[in-house]
């Protein structure tokens, strides 16, 4: 070919795939994240037990700023001192390991991603970031590939000049580690202090009066699924007195041998005094009085050489150079420059359970040296009296969930298992909001799975790391051991850290657990029948928990291997059942647990040993199955998903490039078989096309690690169990059950949700400040969903809703955004119109309008010139025990009172139009005409009434004036607030006023009537416009016009 | 015929290529174009927008607010009857708030004055922006609602900063984040707006919903007419005298709006 005719070729290529692709694009309309982001996820919280937390930093301004870095849930600010917080860092990665704010400007805060505390679920960074405006917008700023940081110094004097620590990676090796420099802000990163690829920096500190001298602590570590090593040739303690520029080791009086994770303090009140904990085979505590040159080994006490790879971080008094403080299990202090030390954060039968164990992060006040903050594996507390007394931050919700289920209750609780805090459960709802006193615990230790029994919900099945399985009866507490144990000569049971335990869909009752073997109760766990071999690869090189840890020994469970990890039983067919193993075989069986063939054979593009996340039986036919694999633990991030159809012979990938993180996580819709949510480490993902495509969820929903998921199968809710952020909840995910690429396609399409519950009108006096946090609940309105193609920005997007006979009963402007929107129709008719007063009367229920009865009703979309309807059905509230003759009683009463009141402000309204016309017309009188005086007569009178009819007195406070409009106000609250039967007396009292009522109106016919006549003819006389009486259309044609 | 292939191909990349770097200045001018153009909006000396206003739970209150020249603003609302004022004549803001018993005007702190203020301005914070002491930078598009848009930095003069966010096709506003701060603390507050309509040649919103940002729990008000130019007495802005103590003169003033 010649290469004039190659360059004809390549245009007419280009051409032509420039043609192809514009067709492409407009043959289907992709679903993007922002189509969904109408539909929100609502966070239940829990803040009550939080989470682990990596790092603090504050700045001890005129207010207290306090940036707080968890460890799988972002950053979060308090600008008053830690009673509210607000994250800060949600559209960026959620697993901090380093904040720090620039001392010469507060407003600059860097944050290093990638917690440091690198236990087994430990999460992964992408680098740095800084803000320039407090927290609202985040720059990244590279070393993306650092994995985890440690630790973050800013240079006291100039803002340019920055370390980062960086540990790198934790499951494999790399290069981007050590300590890096910046001297321009961030632009530019120069790698300083760099041992080899499998030694990172585990904490930096820097002489604050000379800042050219720097201390590094260097760690060599490396995780395995079933290992973890801390030590090694490469650690060791570094000096820099050239900021930075070069570095040597400093190790005179520091123990030989291979070093640990080292921690490093320098005494801000006098910085010759350094302190570290250097982790060896004797781990301790060491001190140089000469700026680090020289060392002594001071203390090693239980928790200084506590699990240094967890705990190595260390503070000094910036008051007192002999003050010590070490986070450790529990934080301890010396008070004699490391001699001793004593624990400061125990509890006590007399004041409270005290402060969690596991003490990660420490912020001591520089202005006053008695106020300490505190991060742990269970959030943040704050103590003004040096650590003796701690305040737990209660509005923190980064808890660290495992996994989540659900019960049948109304509303329904969720129950899930969180890292190092136990087993909790909670409302998905509850008036006025759910706080911290609505969740209970039910599980000790590390929880993960929480199942509650099919046939007795006052069961829950909890476990503890390792598979120690229980079973706890809600109401009473009382719990069962009542896991397996190995049977003659069978070796020892090998259970997951997070060890699966799973209820048959099919058989009631039926319930596994997974260890190298499966095993099923049939009654409670009284009893365990095996039903299958060693699942595992019962690989003797992957079985070496007990020598994990490296140089201090970390056998926790959290590295047991070759284990189960994940259980499926079929809905289709109770032979079929799945198990996914950690070390990478995933089996079926088709016979309840006789043979099992491992499938892992056939799913393409998959490394050997992959550890199987999850795996999901299909719910629509046997055959079909999906699973989750997680490579993360060997190094490997990529995202794998799967899907077969013929019980594992073939499988089919489902990732794309839209889904980011290892995948912890697939759900099959129990409705709709092409709808499919995931969860990874970076957050939710859905489809709508079985896996072909996939969304991003972010409606709420920051990038968080979403490790379970669980659809309500009577309220159709996803449930989602964050790693970081607690759980959230999307309600009733019907309106993504329906959206097809048809309803993509069209201008304007509704989906029709579930039924809308016509909740029984309930509230709470609440008045318990800002310090706990309170998840929003719903309000019980009506949901209607509805997709529009583009954003609706010209015209009316008007939503009616009308009754059987056509009737607007309510309307108001609908949500316009492109994609899914969700309205909300609070299902009463408009407020009552009251007469003007000087008091609001009734209460609360007095000022909305009365429900509307159950039934079917229009929905009616008025789009600028275009009109669109469905139907939206209303149930009642399935807890309710009134009957349905009653309710409909209530709300005829509530509907009649309802009338009374619009009635009265006719009347009243009338009376001062006319008062005023009155009032008016003798104003156009001369002194002493007689007609100016009965006028001025006809006024008072009208006044004298009007004083019996609505309150008038005036000047703040309670003046308790009860007139007829208070009366009627009161009687309709009381009748509108309760949807059931009301009392003799209300219906009693209702007739009464009904009497008052028209008394009122007659006496001002006769009022009226008496004088009208007369004055209007004397007007007349004088050429003066006769009073006229206004009508009730006239009325109503006022109300309409406003 | 390749040079014909080519010149389609450039005009694709062409297309394919981003609009234009546009300058704040001229993003702004397609704005106040797109509202009707500054003579339209320059020759509106006063307005009255009528509607309702709803708070959740079926909660509901009739609203008016009215804007006169200079920088006057009256907003009532009703519940039961009862008409709250809050007012600034220019000068000085003040609010009656009658649901416990008292009608008498009271003056508004210089906190809450800061939001009253805002809204006095007839013609919006972009229209001559600088004269009105304000600062504005352009920061680029932004995806709002899953919809394309220009994001403006506005910094009153004040001192307070809001962002503004343009709808891309329609240069219209669609969403405004504002940071105020009270009592040293800042609150933001998200407003958004839609269900523009022509009233006299002008482009204006007829719907916002407002509320905290984060909050789930919005406030939306619904316009059902704007009137332009209509007559309002300067009195209306001005805090009435604080009548003596005693009994009030029977119904003086029935509420404008019920």
């Amino acid at each position: 070919m010649t290469s004039h005719l190659r360059l004809r070729a390549i245009v007419w290529l280009a051409a032509a795939s420039v043609v192809l692709t514009l067709s492409a694009a407009a043959q289907s309309v992709k679903i993007t994240s922002e189509m969904l982001e109408g539909i929100s996820a609502r966070p239940l919280g829990p803040a009550a037990m939080s989470g682990r937390i990596a790092a603090i930093d504050a700045y001890a301004g005129d207010r207290l700023t306090i940036y707080v870095g968890s460890a799988s849930g972002g950053v979060w600010k308090s600008a008053n001192g830690g009673i509210t917080f607000k994250p800060v860092f949600d559209k960026q990665t959620q697993s901090i390991g380093a904040v720090a704010i620039d001392p010469s400007n507060p407003e600059t805060v860097w944050v290093g991603t990638g917690e440091s505390w690198v236990r087994n679920s430990v999460s992964v960074g992408t680098g740095v970031y800084k803000t320039t405006d407090g927290g609202d917008n985040w720059q990244a700023l590279g070393l993306v590939d650092t994995e985890h940081i440690s630790r973050i110094l800013v240079h006291p004097r100039d803002s340019k000049t920055v370390y980062v620590c960086a540990l790198g990676h934790l499951w494999n090796s790399n290069a981007e580690r050590g300590v890096f420099r910046t001297t321009d802000g961030g632009q530019k990163w120069e790698k300083v202090l760099f041992v080899n690829e499998d030694t990172g920096c585990s904490d930096i500190a820097m002489d604050p009066q000379e800042p050219k001298i720097l201390y590094a602590g260097m760690w060599q570590a490396r995780r395995r699924p079933w290992t973890f090593t801390s030590g090694g040739p490469g650690s060791g303690l570094y000096k820099s007195t050239d900021g930075g520029a070069t570095w040597r080791p400093v190790r005179k009086g520091i123990a030989v041998g291979d070093l640990g994770r080292i921690a490093i303090a320098v005494a801000s009140s006098r910085p010759n005094v350094v302190y570290a904990v250097v982790e060896a085979k004797k781990t301790a505590l060491y001190r140089s009085d000469d700026l680090g040159e020289n060392w002594t080994e001071i203390n090693s006490s239980g928790n200084i050489q506590s699990r240094p790879f967890y705990f190595a971080t260390l503070a000094v008094d910036p008051k007192d150079f002999n003050r010590v403080y070490k986070p450790g299990f529990m934080l301890t202090v010396s008070d004699d420059g490391g001699k001793t030390f004593s624990g400061i954060s125990i509890g006590d039968a007399a004041t409270g359970p005290g402060v969690h164990s596991d003490h990660h992060a420490i912020w001591i006040n520089p202005k006053n040296t008695n106020h300490l903050i505190e991060g742990t594996d269970g959030g943040v507390y704050i103590s003004y009296d040096r650590g003796s007394r701690w305040r737990l931050v209660g509005t923190l919700p980064v808890s660290q969930f495992y996994h989540v289920s659900y019960d049948m209750d109304q509303p329904y609780n969720v129950y899930g298992g969180l890292q190092d805090n136990g087993t909790w459960m909670g409302p998905s709802q509850h008036t006025g909001g759910i706080s911290s006193r609505h969740w209970r615990t039910v599980g000790f230790g590390d929880g993960f799975w929480a199942l509650v029994d099919p046939q007795d919900q006052d069961l829950v099945y909890v476990e503890w790391q390792g598979g120690k399985l229980q079973r706890v009866r809600r109401s009473t507490l009382e719990t069962k051991n009542i896991y397996p144990f190995a049977r003659q000569g069978e070796p020892e049971l090998r259970f997951n850290w997070n060890t699966p335990i799973h209820l048959s869909p099919t058989q009631t009752g039926a319930l596994y657990i997974g260890a190298q073997y499966l095993f099923r109760s049939r009654d409670r766990g009284e009893s365990w029948e095996r039903v299958s071999p060693d699942l595992t690869t019962n690989d003797p090189q992957k079985l070496k928990q007990e020598e994990s840890g490296g140089l201090t020994t970390d056998n926790s469970t959290a590295e047991n291997h070759c284990t189960i990890f994940a259980i499926s039983a079929s809905p289709k067919n109770a032979s079929v059942i799945w198990a996914g193993t950690d070390d990478g075989n995933l089996q079926v069986t088709r016979d309840t647990g006789k043979t099992w063939t491992n499938m892992v054979k056939g799913v393409p593009g998959l490394p050997p040993s992959t550890w199987v996340s999850s795996v999901e039986a299909g719910h629509f036919d046997e055959g079909t199955a999906y699973a989750t694999f997680d490579g993360h633990t060997l190094g490997d991030m990529k995202t794998y998903v799967y899907r077969t159809r013929d019980f594992g012979q073939t499988w089919q990938s489902l990732a794309t490039a839209d889904v980011k993180g290892y995948a912890h996580v697939i759900r099959q819709d129990m409705v709709n078989p092409t709808l499919l949510f995931l969860g990874t480490e970076f957050g939710l993902f859905v489809s709508f096309d079985d896996g072909a495509n996939w969304a991003q969820f972010t409606g709420g929903l920051p990038p968080v690690a979403v490790r379970d998921l669980a659809i309500h199968p009577r309220e159709a809710d996803l449930i989602i169990a964050t790693h970081g952020r607690g759980i959230y909840v999307v309600d009733d995910v019907t309106p993504l059950r329906k959206l097809t690429p048809a309803v993509i396609e069209s201008e304007v399409a509704f989906l029709e949700g579930q039924p809308s519950v016509l909740r029984i009108p309930a509230g709470e006096q609440r008045f318990d400040g800002d310090a706990e946090y309170t998840a929003y609940s719903p309000e019980g309105d009506a949901s209607l969903n509805y997709y529009l193609k583009k954003r609706h920005m010209f015209g009316d997007l008007r939503i009616d809703i009308l009754d059987a006979k056509g009737a607007v009963m309510y309307s108001a402007p609908g949500n316009r955004r492109r994609g899914l929107n969700r309205f909300d129709w609070p299902m009463r008719l408009k407020p009552p119109k009251a007469p003007p007063a000087t008091e609001l009367g009734g209460d609360l229920f007095s000022l909305i309008g009365p429900l509307i009865p159950e039934g079917t009703y229009t929905v009616r979309m008025t789009k600028g010139k275009d009109t669109y309807t469905t139907q939206v059905k209303l149930v009642a509230d399935p807890r309710s025990k009134h009957t349905a003759e009653d309710r409909t009683l209530a709300r005829q009463t509530a509907l009649k009172l309802y009338q009374m009141i619009e009635r009265l402000t006719f009347v009243a309204e009338s009376l001062v139009d006319l008062r005023d016309k009155a009032n008016a017309r003798a104003g156009q009188l001369p002194k002493g005409d007689p007609l100016k005086a009965r006028l001025e007569t006809f006024v008072a009178n009208l006044e004298k009434l009007r004083k019996t009819l609505v309150s008038t007195h005036e000047g703040g406070g309670i003046s308790g004036e009860i007139r007829l409009r208070e009366k009627i106000l009161s009687l309709y609250g009381m009748v509108n607030g309760y949807e059931g039967r009301p009392t003799q007396s209300q219906l009693e009292r209702m007739t009464v006023l009904e009497k008052d009522l028209q008394g009122a109106s007659s006496q001002f016919d006769g009022v009226t009537s008496s004088e009208l006549a007369g004055v209007n003819s004397v007007l007349e006389k004088k050429k003066l416009e006769p009073l006229k009486l206004m009508t009730l259309e006239e009325w109503r044609k006022k109300g309409e016009k406003k | 015929m390749r040079r014909t292939m080519l010149t389609f191909l450039v005009g694709v990349l062409l297309l394919c290529m981003p609009a234009a770097a546009q300058t704040v200045d001229e993003v702004i001018s397609k704005n106040i174009q797109a509202h009707g153009g500054p003579d339209k909006l320059k020759a509106v000396r006063s307005m009255r927008l009528s509607g309702r206003m709803t708070l959740g739970q079926g909660l509901e209150a009739p609203i008016t607010i009215e804007v006169k020249r200079p920088m006057q603003l009256r907003m009532e609302f009703t519940f039961q009857g009862m008409t709250a004022v809050q007012a600034y004549d220019g000068a000085m803001g003040w609010q009656i708030m009658p649901f416990m018993g008292k009608e008498d005007p009271e003056p508004l702190s210089a906190d809450d004055l800061k939001e009253v203020r805002e809204q006095a301005d007839l013609e919006g914070p972009l229209m001559e922006y600088k004269a009105k002491g304000h600062q504005v930078e352009l920061m680029g598009k932004e995806t709002v609602e899953g919809t394309e848009c220009y994001k403006l930095k506005l910094t009153r003069k004040e001192g307070d900063v809001s962002f503004i966010f343009l709808e891309a096709d329609s240069w219209l506003e669609i969403r405004m984040t504002a940071r105020r701060m009270v009592r040293g603390n800042e609150l933001e507050i998200e407003t958004s707006l839609g269900d523009y309509k022509e009233v006299q040649g002008l482009i204006l919103p007829h719907v916002t919903e407002f509320g905290r940002k984060g909050s789930p729990q919005k406030q939306k008000i619904s316009i059902d007419k704007i009137e332009l130019n209509v007559a309002l007495d300067d009195a209306r802005f001005k805090m009435p005298e604080v009548k003596p103590a005693g009994p009030k003169p029977a119904g003086t003033s029935p509420p404008a709006v019920f």
